[in-house]
């Protein structure tokens, strides 16, 4: 699935745009970024409550091609920018992680 | 010359250090360890910068002053400025970005504000453990344009660092690094690797201390040395 379709699937506010051919596979949620990591596989979306533009970078590290922020915290201009030069998608919800995880774990048929 | 340093001390402000670390014993502690320069950082708060600056003066110890920042990320970051009140200023605007969630005293510890004396003068209602609403970024930035340093504490710590929390040390304009060993085996991008004591108990002041190569002990001396590397650890 595209980032576009499941973004669109979960009705959250897209803040920046991504890569839009690259398909989504998986993905993790964590706050702690020396996890996510560790331990996310490529090609996933980024669950996580970290708004800032360090995420980018962990997230450009793993292949991350769509970062969720939950809990209605909002990208900051810096971190929209180091995204879009990244081709890394952002969108915002006022879903928490175990929410948002659970819609996408059905979007992407894991559960 | 060698000259003893330790950037990163608490007192009994901070709610997980010893109620009798109080500011002063702190500065006459430290000089009796033969410490030239030393600073005061709690964390997210400046309350007891000045009882520090005065035990500083009297004890003839260049005082530095300023916080821990625990920033949005929950990395430690020390904050730094030469002036007291720049510093006390600056912290009260963290403390101003914390979430408002009340200290529960038998769980994470007293915090409170005392004179030169030890006499309290403020209890601390609000936690001063939470995160303030401020990235490493925007840290570094506020805090280079008022004249500060900013250096991330304890980079090599498996919680509340930047090698723990983002996986790695942004190449930012930081006057150091802080590392509770070394050498310490983290990307710095070349800055300067200090140690620090972290200390939260009498017992614990100057434990990790370091020693710049200077002329004199003062606040310009110590930036330079930072800037140049000219740093030695204890026992080196």
């Amino acid at each position: 699935m595209t980032y576009e379709k499941l973004v669109t699937a979960l009705q959250y506010r897209l803040v920046a745009d991504g890569d839009r051919q690259a398909v989504i596979e998986d993905a993790y949620a964590g706050d702690l970024l020396s996890d996510v990591m560790g331990n996310a596989n490529q090609d996933s979306v980024l669950i996580t409550i970290q708004a800032h533009k360090n995420t980018v970078a962990v997230a450009s590290l793993v292949q991350i091609h769509l970062i969720v922020l939950c809990n209605d915290r909002k990208a900051p201009e810096d971190m929209r920018t180091a995204a879009t030069e990244q081709n890394i998608a952002i969108c915002e919800t006022t879903d928490n992680q175990f929410v948002a995880a659970y819609k996408i774990a059905r979007l992407l048929g894991k559960v | 010359m060698r000259i003893g340093i330790d950037l990163h001390n608490h007192s009994c402000l901070s709610p997980c250090a010893h109620q009798n670390m109080l500011p002063s014993l702190l500065a006459l502690e430290a000089s009796e360890r033969d410490i030239k320069i030393l600073a005061l950082t709690d964390h997210n708060s400046g309350r007891n910068l000045p009882a520090f600056a005065e035990a500083c003066e009297m004890v003839g110890m260049v005082g530095v002053f300023g916080c821990e920042v625990n920033t949005i990320e929950e990395v430690h970051m020390l904050a730094l400025f030469e002036d007291v009140h720049v510093a006390s200023d600056f912290c009260f605007y963290i403390e101003s970005l914390l979430p408002r969630i009340r200290n529960v005293i038998n769980i994470f510890g007293q915090q409170t504000v005392v004179d030169i004396r030890g006499k309290i003068l403020e209890e601390v209602t609000t936690s001063l453990y939470g995160a303030a609403n401020i990235s490493v970024d925007q840290l570094v930035n506020q805090v280079n344009n008022l004249g500060g340093m900013v250096i991330p504490a304890h980079i090599d710590r498996l919680a509340n660092s930047l090698t723990a929390n983002l996986g790695f040390v942004p190449d930012l304009p930081y006057a150091a690094v802080e590392a509770i060993r070394v050498p310490c085996h983290v990307e710095v991008h070349g800055k300067t690797v200090i140690q620090g004591s972290d200390a939260h108990y009498l017992e614990h002041i100057g434990r990790r201390c370091c020693y710049i190569d200077a002329d004199e002990a003062n606040y310009p001396a110590l930036v330079n040395a930072l800037a140049n590397s000219a740093i030695f650890y204890r026992g080196s």
